[in-house]
């Protein structure tokens, strides 16, 4: 008896121990497709964010646009035409929807990650409402976006959101999938259309800087406060041979900066294409339940940041209206 | 082929950094206004194409921009050199003109 009280707890021991090795056995597997969808989520969370702030910078260089064609009649007479800035104040407003439908898709990511939260079933619905709401908004051409792509987009919104109200993970991943994948596809259409905004932004505002430099109407002074403020003076400069020489020096940084802000964009179209393709490929891998080897957000999307920023630091009210 | 935006872009853009020169080198009032209602036009060309569409496979779409193409070629290079006014202005109305028919061609909502 006291060997059989001995052996039974002993075997139930190991049965516990092999039910307990199991359990963990198929929860890891259960949680490894979690930990990635929530992963996923939260890199497309940071590349909708990037994708926001690329278009705010778009839109800050048209409000730009629209005050450099101002200043261009003032300095040259070139009168500033109604129809012009009114087609200016459209893709401004294209921009803004476009940015607006970023958001949404951030939100919509947040709702995934918190799948299995009381509230995700809400926010999903409202940022899957508002998603819809831009998505239908877009005004463009069918080479741009066909109907076809523009029902597929809101088909697989509406499937995302059923998804997440019935917490099912890799449903919700392949609506995300599909989402993605036609963004990414628009996002590289338009492309050309981003650069061409930026390019102009450079152009036209070189060209005035420089006419307002060789007019001698820009204040050199500036240019000297690196050897006067240490000793808390304060530059006053009247001789004009040294005003010319700044001048010269000032055009050059102008033609250099106007060249730079072409290369940069031209890096940044770039890299979003990129991260936006990235992103599509890893929420594919979740939602056919492949493992995601990696768990930050696509590296390209900082220089996407950093690109934006000089923007939306030049007016931040025009990152959240439309005029 | 070229892209039709890119040219109307270029017609504009190669203006637009000259401006300064052209103005100054204008001899007449007339000449002056001809430049002035020619960039205006080649600025107006260029916006009503942003973030627009044509149709590639258009043979007049394709035929404009190789026209226009070429057309930007001479005003570069009659731009660049800044010679007789009358022989730059032109050359900018020839590339205007060519771009405001290629720019009625694109497609709209």
């Amino acid at each position: 008896m006291t060997h059989f009280r001995v052996v039974t707890p002993r075997i139930y021991r190991r049965a516990i121990a092999a039910a307990t090795m199991l359990l963990c056995l198929l929860a890891s597997g259960g949680c490894k497709t979690s930990d990635d969808a929530a992963a996923a989520a939260t890199q497309l969370t940071a590349t909708a964010k990037s994708l926001t702030d690329y278009y705010s910078a778009l839109e800050t260089m048209l409000t730009e646009s629209d005050q450099l064609n101002t200043v261009q009649e003032v300095l040259y007479g070139i009168p500033y035409d109604a129809p012009t800035k009114a087609v200016i104040a459209d893709t401004k407003a294209e921009m803004h929807k476009r940015a607006e439908l970023a958001k949404a898709l951030s939100e919509l990511a947040q709702s995934f990650a918190k799948l299995t939260s009381a509230t995700s079933s809400t926010d999903a619905a409202n940022s899957a409402s508002s998603l819809e709401t831009e998505v239908e908004s877009l005004n463009l051409t069918q080479s741009k976006l066909s109907d076809n792509e523009r029902s597929l987009m809101k088909l697989a919104i509406g499937q995302v959101v059923t998804a997440i109200q019935e917490h099912k993970e890799r449903e919700a991943a392949r609506g995300i999938d599909q989402f993605t994948v036609a963004l990414s596809n628009f996002f590289a259409k338009e492309e050309s259309d981003y650069q061409s905004i930026g390019d102009q932004y450079a152009v036209v505002s070189h060209s005035l800087a420089v006419t307002l430099l060789q007019r001698g109407q820009t204040d050199p002074s500036g240019f000297f406060k690196v050897a006067l403020d240490p000793y808390g003076l304060t530059p006053e400069v009247s001789d004009p041979t040294l005003k010319a020489k700044i001048g010269k020096i000032a055009e050059q940084q102008a033609d250099q900066k106007a060249a730079d802000l072409q290369t940069a964009q031209k890096l940044a179209d770039a890299e979003m294409e990129k991260s936006l393709k990235t992103m599509a490929d890893r929420i594919h891998l979740v939602a056919t339940g492949k493992p995601m080897e990696l768990r930050i957000p696509p590296v390209t999307v900082a220089n996407v940041e950093k690109w934006a920023s000089q923007f939306i630091a030049l007016i931040p009210s025009t990152t959240t209206g439309t005029n | 082929m070229q892209s039709a935006l890119a040219e109307l872009e270029s017609t504009y853009f190669t203006l637009q950094n000259q401006i300064g020169l052209l103005t100054t080198a204008c001899q007449t009032d007339a000449q002056r206004n001809d430049l002035i209602t020619k960039f205006v036009c080649a600025r107006s060309n260029y916006w009503s194409c942003v973030n627009k569409a044509f149709h590639d496979d258009d043979p007049e779409v394709v035929s404009l921009t190789t026209q226009l193409n070429v057309a930007n070629a001479k005003l570069k290079v009659a731009v660049a050199q800044m010679g007789d006014i009358k022989t730059t202005l032109d050359n900018i109305t020839q590339a205007v003109t060519i771009g405001a028919t290629l720019a009625a061609k694109v497609i709209t909502l």
